[in-house]
């Protein structure tokens, strides 16, 4: 239980950076690999703010704002200037990776390549589930995950905006003869990214401390996540981030304390070699099976 | 004098260095419905993309309603000025009915009297459609995707209608229900451009035609004159 | 392609033998430097290994793999393990090392090729993850700490003035890196590697088997990082860190910047990365800040790297010294008539040799092609075709009409192999090839063309026929690692030489030779596309819309390219849009219809069939 829980906390993070990966891929198909970078600039903003003596929350939006600040300008630097030369080059892959350099190393220019202190607000209160211990913190970010994932759903479902998305990643072409400026959408698609990692942060934040190199590590745990949900939605991310995070806790405490380094990359390979798709691939058979059930039903209706 | 409804000049048009299109002349007059014909590779779903604006590398005077277009980015273009159904639909097939429709209006999103009343119109047109609203558009059968993707152009509430050849793939019942459809959109005195293979349906639904060859306008001409059965034009065709 | 394309074809030796003796001068220079200059030399050798590695599978099959320091590290670590605890010769694990790494290359390769494009990057990328991870954490790789690697042997005494020997030995494994890369470049497998990144079904049309060629290219590029693996052991420590993913990435960066898919530029790009941070020397965050930006700043300003910008800056130099290219030669306005004897006689005799090697004793009474009964559908889908019976005749042209969607191009596409029958059989000369896969049935003399022209733009007109003679050049896979150093090489690329511009005369469109597709109009590439499918001989060409987009005199020279064709014996069938054209050339004539035959018989016949004005006309 215990391991669940805490494996649900540290999941919750990944699955917010994978979300960010996945929702900047879904409307333009370009892996921003500055994405854990953005979690960084999060940290680091609110810290800085909240040091100038800023009340904590205040802080804490303007980190949200900076790091999706920072993802849009991301984009309009880094990856459509690629995309407008050749749309199907990988050249994207070396700018992003460009801008995640320039990021980390810039805060560490600004800030010191130190770690500092980062606003503590819900720690020190504990919080008991059955036989298990979390803090107030833990549970908050499992939350705060879980909400944010749900609302994304909703918002891509239900509203035109969201609409619009879904239909850029099916044609972006067809899309555009319909009136949208795909390059408005995709530069808020990573702004959005850039919020979920930025989200991702200020709620790792006061674990971690603020530190210009958190983002390699959270960057490279919520690309993993990412590819155990799979890529079709972004959703599915923040599931393979809850089951990374349990697999990695479960790993420390049932093979050896080292084993939440290489365990989950075996549980990657496995599934690629298995399930290429994704995690959440699977699921789509059984969505056909059931459309294909109902749609006679509803035919003579 | 009022201005054509679609009025290209010179139009060259192509995707690499040299041109598909080759100096295009084409009119469409306002409430006209005309009709392009040709082989494959002649170019028509080209001319019909460079209207749009999908065709990056294009010259010469493309103007709809007097408003030139030709620098246009296709956003723009979709605001209104033109809308087209693509050769193979291209519905947004895992989102619903109601949903593809929807899309079709962006520009007008902040008119909601306006999008309920063009939605409710091509639920007038389509009665069909409004009972399946909530099913994902790739559930349908040929027929009713054609009539999303009719329905979806209309929603933009666009000067001009381009249509790439809406009977492809369809069963002759189908094929009925569409045209059927489109002769009602040219009743309603809509300006229609329409690619069509089928020699009969597009001397049913259009008041001129235009063949397409090599990138040049081979033959021009009242859809009246060819004759009630196309003799000419089928000619032209088979040699 | 490359520089050394401009320079005259009589001076190419000598610059080869310059180049070679300038490189010589400098491993001498390195070998003899500081500890420090040669510690740089040895890591920007190996990078530049590694670089022109990646860039084989990026630049040349399209395949991005980030699972290159993955099979770099099991080098070094083999290497090293080898050497420390198994006290091997260090000779002996070099080949082990290629060996061995190619071997899991391939494994890799053939896993992970079965999903393409991204996943490939993904799969090789969370190899690299696997690698790095296990070495960390198992003690026999010394865990984070890792190895110290073994040492060089020195030079004998005699050789002793030549410097350092491990100088020596990694500029001699970048050189042969480099060399045999080259070769391949060089070789006729170069325009068929940028068909299968390209143009796949056309590679596969012309016999390759492109899923083995890919996973074999990975697996020699794979070897190629172990190798340099082998030679990074030498530097001293080996440790988890050097083959992180973003060492892979960093590879990746090096081809990138240098140039893709120039062989050369990638050496560069893995200089320049390798010595910048150790040259420039100012606050190490701001160095990197500087890195950053400069990763972005040349992929957007300057995407195809610096070997890009030097053609650039060299051909502006060029034009503004007056020296501007060779002008495109115009579009042909065609004699019909007069086609290059020798050309059709070339053709011709093509057609006795593969007619007398592979026709199984069938008579010329047997059809060409025969398919009985063939439905077929798209999955769970409906049918596409239904029932068809589809024979055609020796040495006729049989034209294949019918509405879009009708079901044509799906027809040909059985009857290639790209797609199987759900239902009926097909006989090409009397075998049975329902079994058979697209590069078995090429064996029975079948060639094709595809609709809207299948191509590799970036090449020549001739490089793009060279595609399709690949099943007439034997082993050529193998051979290509050492093209220009073989004797065999040298007559067969004559002979190959000679037989691409006789196709390309025979279509007419040898003043085409030269250049890029892309920059030639589209008939010149559904000429180009006649040519690559005609140009080994085949007894069956199947033409998926030949007249496409042609200008009306272009269709007339295609049609008279065809009509000489069917008269040196070729049976052929015409998929056309255009019916006008078809009943004047075709001796037969089958129309379909929404997937079933509605007609078949002398064009004649068909033209004046009541159900076949229906089908044009509707109702």
């Amino acid at each position: 239980m215990q391991v669940l829980l805490s494996g649900l906390a540290i999941g919750a993070i990944y699955g917010l950076v994978a979300m960010g990966f996945a929702i900047a891929f879904y409307v333009t198909r370009v892996i921003n690999f500055a994405e854990g970078q953005l979690l960084m600039v999060g940290v680091m903003v609110a810290a800085w703010f909240a040091r100038t003596g800023l009340d904590p929350w205040i802080a804490i939006v303007l980190g949200i704002l900076a790091a999706a600040a920072v993802g849009a300008v991301t984009y309009l630097v880094a990856v459509r200037p690629v995309l407008a030369f050749d749309r199907f080059s990988f050249a994207w892959l070396v700018s992003t990776l460009g801008v995640a350099l320039i990021l980390e190393n810039g805060a560490a220019l600004v800030w010191g390549p130190t770690s500092r202190s980062f606003p503590a607000l819900l720690t020190g209160t504990s919080v008991h589930v059955g036989s298990a211990t979390l803090t107030l913190q833990e549970v908050v970010t499992i939350g705060v995950a879980i909400a944010a994932a749900i609302g994304f759903e909703l918002y891509r479902r239900r509203t035109l905006f969201g609409k619009l998305g879904m239909a850029i990643a099916h044609d972006p072409e067809m899309a555009t003869a319909l009136g949208a400026n795909t390059v408005l959408v995709a530069t808020a698609a990573f702004a959005l990214a850039g919020a979920f990692a930025g989200l991702a942060g200020v709620l790792i934040g006061p674990i971690t401390y603020s530190n210009p190199y958190l983002g390699d590590t959270y960057g490279i745990a919520g690309f993993v996540a990412l590819m155990i949900g799979g890529t079709s939605r972004p959703a599915a991310a923040m599931a393979g981030g809850l089951l990374l995070g349990i697999l990695g806790e479960a790993a420390n405490k049932l093979i050896d304390t080292q084993a939440s380094d290489w365990f989950p990359f075996v549980v990657v390979v496995v599934m690629l070699l298995v399930l290429p798709e994704g995690l959440l691939s699977l699921a789509a058979p059984f969505r056909r099976a059931v459309r294909r059930a109902r749609a006679p039903a509803g035919a003579t209706g | 004098m009022s201005a054509n409804a679609l009025d290209l000049r010179g139009l060259r048009a192509g995707y690499g260095r040299y041109d598909v299109l080759r100096d295009v002349d084409l009119q469409v007059a306002p409430g006209e419905a005309v009709g392009l014909l040709g082989p494959n590779g002649a170019g028509k779903t080209t001319l019909l993309r460079a209207v749009m604006g999908l065709v990056k590398h294009r010259t010469g005077v493309i103007s709809i309603a007097g408003t030139d277009v030709v620098r246009m980015p296709a956003h723009k273009i979709a605001r209104g000025l033109a809308a087209l159904v693509p050769e193979g639909r291209r519905l947004f097939v895992d989102q619903p009915i109601e949903d593809n429709l929807l899309l079709g209006a962006l520009h007008l999103r902040r008119d909601k009297a306006r999008v309920s009343e063009l939605l409710e119109s091509v639920y007038a047109l389509f009665p069909v459609l409004r009972d399946v609203r909530n099913r994902p558009a790739g559930a349908l059968s040929g027929g009713q995707q054609q009539m999303v993707a009719i329905g979806r152009m209309l929603m933009s509430d666009p000067t001009v209608l381009l249509l790439d050849e809406p009977s492809l793939g369809l069963a002759p019942i189908a094929i009925g229900e569409v045209a059927e459809a489109l002769e009602r959109l040219r009743e309603e005195g809509r300006s229609i451009l329409v690619v069509e293979q089928r020699v009969d349906l597009a001397l049913r639904m259009c008041d001129r035609i235009y063949v397409l060859a090599g990138g040049e306008v081979a033959l021009e001409e009242q859809a009246r004159a060819l004759g009630e059965d196309g003799r000419a034009l089928i000619d032209a065709y088979l040699g | 392609m490359t520089a050394a394309s401009r320079v005259p074809a009589a001076w190419r030796p000598a610059a080869f033998v310059a180049a070679l003796a300038g490189y010589g001068v400098f491993a001498y220079w390195a070998a003899h430097s500081t500890l420090y200059i040669q510690g740089l030399v040895l890591v920007a050798a190996v990078f530049g290994m590694l670089a022109v590695s990646l860039d084989l599978v990026a630049g040349m099959t399209g395949l991005y793999s980030l699972g290159h320091a993955g099979l770099f590290a099991l080098g070094a670590y083999a290497t090293t393990i080898l050497y420390n605890d198994h006290h091997w010769n260090l000779f002996l694990i070099l080949p082990t090392c290629l060996l061995g790494v190619g071997a899991v290359g391939l494994v890799l390769g053939a896993i992970s090729l079965r999903v393409s494009g991204l996943y490939f990057a993904i799969t090789t990328f969370v190899f690299t993850l696997v690698v790095t991870v296990f070495a960390s954490d198992s003690t026999f790789t010394g865990g984070y700490g890792g190895l110290i690697g073994p040492i060089f042997p020195e030079f004998p005494s005699s050789l002793s003035w030549a410097g350092q020997s491990v100088i020596w030995a990694c500029l001699i494994a970048l050189l042969i890196t480099t060399l045999v890369v080259l070769a391949i470049r060089s070789s006729p497998l170069y325009p068929v590697l940028l068909a299968i990144r390209d143009a796949e079904p056309f590679a596969a049309a012309a016999g390759a088997s492109t899923a083995a060629v890919r996973i074999g290219v990975f697996g020699l590029s794979a070897a190629i990082a172990g190798g340099a693996g082998w030679m990074f052991a030498f530097q001293g420590i080996v440790s988890p860190s050097q083959f992180s993913w973003q060492v892979s990435v960093n590879i990746l960066v090096m081809v990138i910047l240098g140039g893709i898919n120039t062989t050369i530029g990638p050496i560069l790009g893995a200089v320049f990365i390798t010595v910048f941070p150790a040259q420039v020397n100012i606050n190490p965050f701001w160095q990197e800040v500087l890195f950053g930006a400069l990763f972005v700043g040349v992929i957007v300003i300057f995407p195809s790297g610096f070997v890009g910008l030097v053609r650039l800056i060299g051909r502006q130099i060029g034009r503004s010294l007056g020296l501007a290219g060779p002008a495109a030669p115009r579009v042909e306005e065609e004699q019909p008539g007069i086609v290059d004897a020798a050309a059709v006689s070339a053709v011709a005799r093509a057609e006795e040799r593969s007619a007398a090697s592979g026709s199984n004793g069938s008579g010329p009474e047997t059809p060409a092609i025969d398919c009985r009964d063939i439905s077929f559908r798209y999955g769970s889908g409906p049918l596409v075709l239904n029932g068809v019976d589809f024979t055609v005749r020796r040495a006729t042209i049989h034209g294949l009409i019918g509405p879009n969607g009708s079901g044509k191009s799906t027809l040909v596409d059985l009857i290639s192999g790209r797609l199987r029958p759900v239902g009926g059989s097909i006989e090409i000369e009397g075998v049975a090839v329902d079994r058979e896969g697209v590069t078995k049935r090429v064996g029975h003399g079948v060639a094709r063309t595809f609709q809207s022209a299948v191509l590799v733009n970036e090449l020549s007109a001739r490089q793009n026929v060279q595609v399709g003679l690949y099943s007439r050049v034997p082993r050529l896979a193998a051979r290509s690692l050492a093209w220009p150093a073989l004797p065999s090489a040298r007559r067969d690329g004559r002979r190959l030489r000679q037989t691409v511009d006789d196709s390309l005369a025979f279509v007419g469109a040898r003043e085409w030779g030269r250049v890029r597709l892309a920059d030639a109009p589209h008939g010149i590439a559904q000429l180009t596309q006649l040519a690559a499918a005609c140009a080994w001989g085949p007894r069956t060409l199947i033409l998926d819309e030949p007249l496409a987009g042609l200008a009306p005199s272009e269709v007339e020279h295609a049609a008279s390219i065809l009509a000489k064709l069917k008269s040196t014996g070729v049976s052929i069938v015409l998929i056309e849009h255009q019916p006008r054209f078809v009943f004047a050339l075709c001796d037969e004539v089958t129309v379909l219809a929404a997937g079933e035959v509605v007609a078949s018989g002398p064009a004649a016949a068909v033209r004046e069939d009541e159900h076949v004005r229906e089908v044009y006309l509707g109702q």
